[in-house]
């Protein structure tokens, strides 16, 4: 999956999941904020990632995650370590 | 895998609710995946109107499942009180049918995902193979 397929992918479901206009799902917006995340929304982020990216990340994962851009990065790393 | 059963008299080790409170009798099933309790719905039972049992006490009565399970599951890695469970949150809320006096009530949880001490559950309640309610929970370990 190449760096277009998983913008694509995550505005499809993060504004499915958290009902966010996919305008707003741009790489230096932030994450948590844009989708105006709480700590029991983790848990739902968590399983639409597992979902449509096939790994499941941690906490230690999202201490990285600020913006899109950094989502968009660890989406890449944690791909690049499954294949 | 663990499987393990929890009789009446022993349910209090596991959960913080106190009779009249308790709508679980017994833990018929606990792993790592997943919990099953049963509660026979009695006439002494406080949340009985016209003896139907309101569906607020099966959401109840899927939380203590999972209480119950979660602080088994615990107090197998740790000694002391089990940790303590809260109902973050509660969605996908189907009522399909209620419950009333003297029937057997079959609870089933999946664990669907865990987040740090945050686990989203789908808990339904049986009665035999009709289900009763169902819904997803989103229980926090404090």
């Amino acid at each position: 999956m190449n760096r277009d397929q998983i913008i694509e992918t995550t505005k499809r479901f993060l504004s499915e999941e958290f009902e966010v206009s996919t305008e707003k799902i741009i790489p230096e917006n932030n994450l948590q904020q844009t989708l105006e995340l709480d700590s029991l929304d983790y848990v739902d982020l968590v399983v639409v990632i597992e979902e449509n990216f096939g790994f499941k990340p941690t906490a230690e994962d999202f201490k990285t995650v600020i913006t899109f851009e950094d989502f968009y990065q660890l989406v890449e790393q944690k791909l690049a370590e499954l294949a | 895998m663990i499987i393990m059963q929890i009789e009446k008299s022993q349910i209090k080790n596991y959960i913080p609710q106190r009779e009249p409170f308790i709508m679980i009798d017994e833990m018929t099933n606990i792993t790592e995946k997943g919990f099953e309790s049963q509660f026979n719905i009695l006439s002494d039972n406080l949340f009985l109107d016209n003896n139907i049992l309101s569906e607020s006490s099966l959401v109840e009565n899927i939380a203590q499942t999972c209480a119950a399970g979660f602080g088994y599951l615990n107090s197998l890695q740790s000694e002391g009180e089990p940790r303590l469970g809260f109902i973050g949150a509660v969605t996908k809320l189907t009522n399909f049918k209620y419950a009333e006096l003297n029937q057997l009530i079959n609870t089933k949880v999946e664990i669907l995902n865990t987040f740090e001490n945050i686990h989203l559950i789908q808990g339904t309640c049986f009665l035999g193979e009709e289900k009763l309610v169902e819904c997803q929970m989103k229980i926090v370990l404090a």
